[in-house]
């Protein structure tokens, strides 16, 4: 074969083996991850809302909710809420990453990289760990907020666990936040298809009240669903009364958003829109 | 054009369609390293569907492309290592500065580190870039935008160059400087496809034209064997009154010949004469002794644009796509 190589700077990769593809594809995300980095600094917005909205809900249910609820249970109010608003910044942060990967894939810059010799998944796996990191500022910042409010984590071990599961969390649900932007790509129906989610599991979960609150027909749903799962897990590390079954729970939903929605937001970023 | 195996670039026969819309149809051609081929065509004629096939961007219908052998639709992972695109629409990341996003394209094509700053460098320098190099791009105007967008598909030194209307939007100091770069790739041995609505540029160019109109190649040649090929003088006429127009037309093209109008601008009419100059001259008297008032009027030899319009501007584009 004849390839005329004008000055060319770069080796030909013709046949990747599965070794090579994936180095190419791990090196590819860490240059997606460097763009959205950067991005994510010059955006600080998309942060500040993240944390103003936990901080929101830490105000309104303490305050306006917390002595209903709290007597009610039987529960020292703010200690059970701060685990649960953690959980919900973490998955505000995934309905995020959908919203703004719906708007970067109106970019034109999105065509270039279709046209360059890339692994397209890696378009997203750089977005979603970039949108890890920054979930995991706005975290540490609505925990440092609740702190001021009175709360109180059991260890430091179990804070940075509580916080660490999380992000985990969060993170398997920026892809399934990505496979709908990637499927949907018009920012606005994004926007909307978000609440569809984020909404009936946050207030159908253990992140506000105790699932024996509840209707007698909601509180299956709303015990082992994955943002309650997260809940009780996260409660637990940050409280210092783990409950293993919640962690692993939480951990299998997260795993299986994985296998299902990493392949699938691939497929769909990959389509031409 | 001749068929050579050492062809950077072969395209056979390629379609397209949207629905109803014949985009592409039946266009083949070849590049060869250091040729520059144009394809050149009014809005709607296909180019930009022409180079998003083969970039790889949108699916063939019908047809098939190659570049360096690697057939483009069964190979795109190995095609998208050989090409460098600058699309119509300007495909940089407008939230990072040139600087970044220069430096983005060249850790995605994997250049080595100590390479990728001096590739850099040396691109902004190219296009001149320094004074906005570390600003965001959605500051940029346009032609800022469009140098970007160009250096951004030669990060990789890549042997094929697709430019889709590269110059549209520039100034023409950068256009000039462009069109050295452009000729200044071509000489270093890049095969490079042009698109562009500005006959100049690819009589300037391009060693081989396409145009296009309807999807469809309606002519193609090198530009002096384009010129030929409609060697005839051409009387052009401006007319005092634009009200006169319509009666100059049909005085004009009583004889038979084809009587072309700038769509731009209703005072000018052309007629391809031949080498007859005495039908030029009839053609006068015959304006004249309608009372039909000229400013100005001269015979002249076919530029590229006389092939164009002919080819392309009396035709009925609307029925067309229909
Ligand atoms: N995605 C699409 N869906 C439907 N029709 C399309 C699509 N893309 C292009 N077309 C149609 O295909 C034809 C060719 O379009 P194309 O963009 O290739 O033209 P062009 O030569 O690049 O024109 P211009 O000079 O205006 O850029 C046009 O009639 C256009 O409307
Ligand atoms: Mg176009």
């Amino acid at each position: 074969m004849s390839v005329q190589t004008t000055g060319r700077t770069t080796e030909l990769v013709v046949d990747p083996g599965p070794v090579l593809r994936l180095r190419r594809a791990a090196m590819d995300t860490e240059s997606v991850l460097w763009r959205d980095l950067l991005r994510t600094a010059r955006q600080p917005d998309v942060l500040v809302f993240a944390v103003v909205m936990g901080v929101f809900f830490l105000v309104l249910f303490n305050y306006v909710f917390g002595g209903s609820i709290g007597a009610g249970a039987g529960i020292d109010y703010l200690q059970f809420l701060v685990p649960g608003v953690l959980v919900i910044t973490a998955l505000q942060g995934a309905q995020q990453t959908s919203m703004s990967l719906a708007a970067d894939l109106t970019e034109g810059v999105v065509e270039r990289f279709r046209s360059l010799p890339i692994s397209q998944a890696a378009v997203i796996a750089g977005k979603t760990l970039a949108d890890g990191l920054r979930n995991i500022i706005g975290l540490v910042l609505v925990a440092l907020v609740a702190l001021l409010m009175g709360y109180r984590f059991a260890s430091f071990g179990g804070a940075v666990a509580a916080l660490a599961l999380a992000t985990v969390v969060g993170y398997g649900f920026s892809w399934m936040g990505a496979a709908i932007a990637a499927k949907v790509r018009k920012p606005d129906a994004v926007g909307m298809l978000s609440m569809f989610w984020l909404f009936p599991l946050m207030l159908a979960s253990t992140a506000f009240t105790p699932a024996d609150t509840m209707p007698g027909w909601l509180q299956p749903f709303a015990t082992y669903q994955p943002m309650s799962a997260a809940a009780d897990a996260v409660r637990g590390l940050a409280n210092g009364d783990v409950d293993v079954a919640s962690i692993w729970l939480a951990l299998g939903w997260t795993l299986l958003l994985l296998v299902i929605f990493v392949p699938l937001s691939a497929r769909y970023y990959r389509k031409a829109p | 054009m001749q068929r050579t195996e050492s062809a950077a670039l072969r395209v056979q026969a390629l379609g397209k369609s949207f629905g109803d819309v014949q985009a592409v149809a039946d266009v083949s051609f070849e590049v060869r390293a250091g040729q520059v081929v144009g394809l050149l065509g009014p809005n709607g004629a296909g180019k930009t569907t022409t180079v998003k096939m083969l970039t790889t961007l949108i699916p063939i219908d019908s047809g098939s492309a190659s570049v360096a052998g690697f057939d483009v639709a069964g190979q795109p992972a190995v095609v998208r290592q050989l090409i460098g695109v600058a699309g119509q629409g300007a495909a940089v990341d407008e939230k990072l500065t040139a600087r970044e996003n220069l430096s983005l394209f060249a850790r995605l094509y994997k250049l080595p580190g100590s390479l990728r700053r001096q590739r850099v460098a040396d691109l902004i320098d190219r296009f001149d870039m320094e004074s906005f190099a570390d600003r965001p791009a959605h500051t940029y105007s346009g032609g800022q935008r469009r140098r970007l967008d160009v250096a951004a598909a030669l990060v990789a030194e890549p042997p094929v160059l697709l430019l889709d209307e590269p110059t549209t939007g520039l100034d023409p100091r950068s256009r000039a400087d462009l069109w050295a770069a452009i000729r200044e790739l071509a000489e270093q041995g890049t095969a490079i496809v042009l698109t562009t609505q500005y006959l100049e540029e690819a009589d300037q160019l391009a060693d081989y034209i396409l145009i296009l109109d309807g999807g469809r190649v309606v002519a193609e040649g090198t530009p002096s064997a384009l010129k030929r090929d409609l060697d005839r003088d051409v009387l052009q006429v401006q007319l005092t009154e634009p009200g006169a127009i319509l009666r100059a037309t049909s005085i004009l093209g009583q004889h038979g010949q084809q009587v072309i109008s700038d769509p731009t601008d209703s005072q000018t009419l052309q007629v391809a004469v031949g080498d007859d100059a005495t039908l030029a001259l009839k053609m006068l008297r015959e304006l004249q002794d309608n009372s039909i008032a000229l400013s100005d009027f001269q015979l002249r030899r076919p530029t590229l644009d006389d092939v164009f319009l002919a080819l392309t501007a009396s035709k009925d584009r609307v029925s067309k796509e229909a």
